[in-house]
């Protein structure tokens, strides 16, 4: 069957069988064990840093005091009103210095014939704060959207009411898409998925991240979790839509590996999601 | 903030500077592997929890020791190694398989088959494990600790070399082996 002689150190489907064979496997240290080693290290971690004097770094720990808080955020407010106060005049500034010729009246954006637009296009707090509430929330403001433009429209800017106007146009124009934030890893779900990081997981969970994304031995994040034992982590997957019934490589199903797992709660869950045996 | 993607390495150094969620994180996501070397090696429940728990203790211990230029799963099982000769040249017992034939047994009949699932399915899966799990556990000693160390540890040759103080040829040969054994034991099965 296997045709590598002895001497050769190809991977075969040996370590295959074992891992799956592992994973079957339902024998695993007590909780009682677990509970008494973190205890362990946790005990340890206190008298280290006390004895060293340094401020432990927990993720539990109580955020900065109210104090350092109010000036952390004083210090951002001025500094967005500055830049909304400024980047206007300098914007309009610098559309009168780099001008090169006024264009056509017959060029002129139809936007800039609508005098609501013109009054709305003059008005600072419309330009110039973001679109709440709007159905384009993250869409920068126009200022900001013509600082990325083409000189073309600099040009524009050179008529009397060219600034407003080309500012009418672009925000008449469609807004350009959303940038989407980038995927999430789908190996970062299945590694919490594996450790039974309940927390990590669903903060995973709740950005763009392929639920159902595979391992080299096509595996799910649900189908490690259920091989881990990690119950939460199986329910929090099945309640944002993982697919009960994704079998890895092997063809072994969530319902398969629960069962084998002697794991009857993983498998009354899987059973309400629509799990189905092969 | 300890986070699920940080690096092994990482998370020591977050651990040796106080933060026990970083052990928290290390644990589970070492745990299994470490347990099925112990356990595999060792062949006994008791044995291994006793080791589980030393290796652990003596991570959280000597956290401040640890040197981030190695890989902490080389030092990791380095530490579960010794543990384990420790352990085997004080009690002198290397269990067979008929001396724990309970246990050995146990894990077969924990792979309940849920009743209405297909019964040749469950039995599949459920010989597999158990003979693959036996073929290891016959393994011969240094061959078995070759492969858990590779497999488990996700080791190197030359760092399964350095923890069982052995050539580099010796455990190639060892791991060459092993397979060549597990294989022929399967076939049994297929």
């Amino acid at each position: 069957m296997n045709g590598a002689p002895p001497g050769e150190d190809l991977p075969d489907d040996v370590d295959e069988h074992y891992r799956r064979a592992s994973a079957l496997d339902p024998s695993r240290p007590s909780e009682a064990l677990r509970r008494a080693v973190l205890r362990q290290a946790a005990d340890l971690a206190a008298e280290r840093t006390a004895r060293q004097g340094i401020t432990p770094i927990d993720s539990t720990r109580p955020a900065p005091s109210r104090a350092r808080r109010r000036a952390i955020f004083g210090t951002l407010a001025a500094a967005a009103l500055a830049g909304l106060l400024i980047t206007p005049r300098f914007l309009t500034h610098y559309a009168s210095t780099t001008a090169v010729s006024p264009p056509p009246p017959v060029s002129r954006p139809k936007a800039a014939a609508n005098p609501a637009a013109n009054s709305l296009a003059d008005a600072p707090t419309a330009t110039s704060s973001p679109e709440i509430g709007g159905d384009k929330p993250s869409a920068p403001p126009a200022e900001a959207r013509s600082m990325a433009e083409p000189p073309a429209r600099s040009a524009d800017a050179s008529h009397p009411d060219a600034a407003a106007q080309g500012r009418a146009a672009a925000r008449s124009a469609p807004a350009p898409m959303p940038q989407a934030p980038p995927p999430t890893d789908p190996a970062a779900l299945r590694r919490a998925a594996e450790f039974g990081d309940i927390h990590g997981l669903q903060t995973l969970l709740e950005e763009r991240v392929s639920i159902d994304g595979r391992d080299a031995s096509g595996r799910t994040a649900l189908m490690l979790a259920i091989q881990h034992g990690h119950t939460d982590a199986v329910d929090a997957l099945l309640a944002h839509g993982a697919d009960p019934n994704a079998a890895d490589a092997h063809g072994t199903t969530p319902l398969e590996a629960a069962v084998a797992a002697n794991q009857p709660a993983v498998v009354a869950a899987l059973r309400r999601a629509g799990a189905r045996a092969r | 903030m300890t986070v699920a993607g940080d690096s092994d390495e990482t998370l020591m150094g977050r651990y040796a500077r106080g933060d026990a969620a970083a052990f928290e994180l290390l644990y589970r996501r070492h745990e299994m592997r470490v347990w099925r070397y112990l356990e595999r090696n060792v062949r006994n429940r008791a044995t291994t929890d006793e080791l589980m728990q030393e290796v652990w203790f003596a991570v959280a211990r000597d956290a401040l020791r640890y040197e981030p230029s190695a890989r902490f799963t080389t030092w990791l099982f380095t530490i579960a190694h010794n543990r384990m000769i420790d352990s085997i040249r004080t009690n002198r017992r290397q269990l067979s398989l008929e001396t724990l034939g309970h246990e050995a047994e146990s894990v077969v009949q924990q792979l309940t088959a849920d009743p209405s699932l297909s019964p040749l399915a469950a039995a599949v899966a459920r010989d597999q494990a158990a003979a693959l799990i036996q073929a290891v556990e016959e393994l011969p000693p240094e061959q078995r600790e070759a492969f858990l160390l590779q497999i488990e540890g996700e080791l190197g040759v030359e760092e399964i070399a350095a923890i069982t103080h052995s050539s580099f040829e010796t455990t190639k040969s060892r791991l060459r082996y092993a397979r060549t054994k597990l294989r022929a034991l399967l076939k049994e099965y297929a």
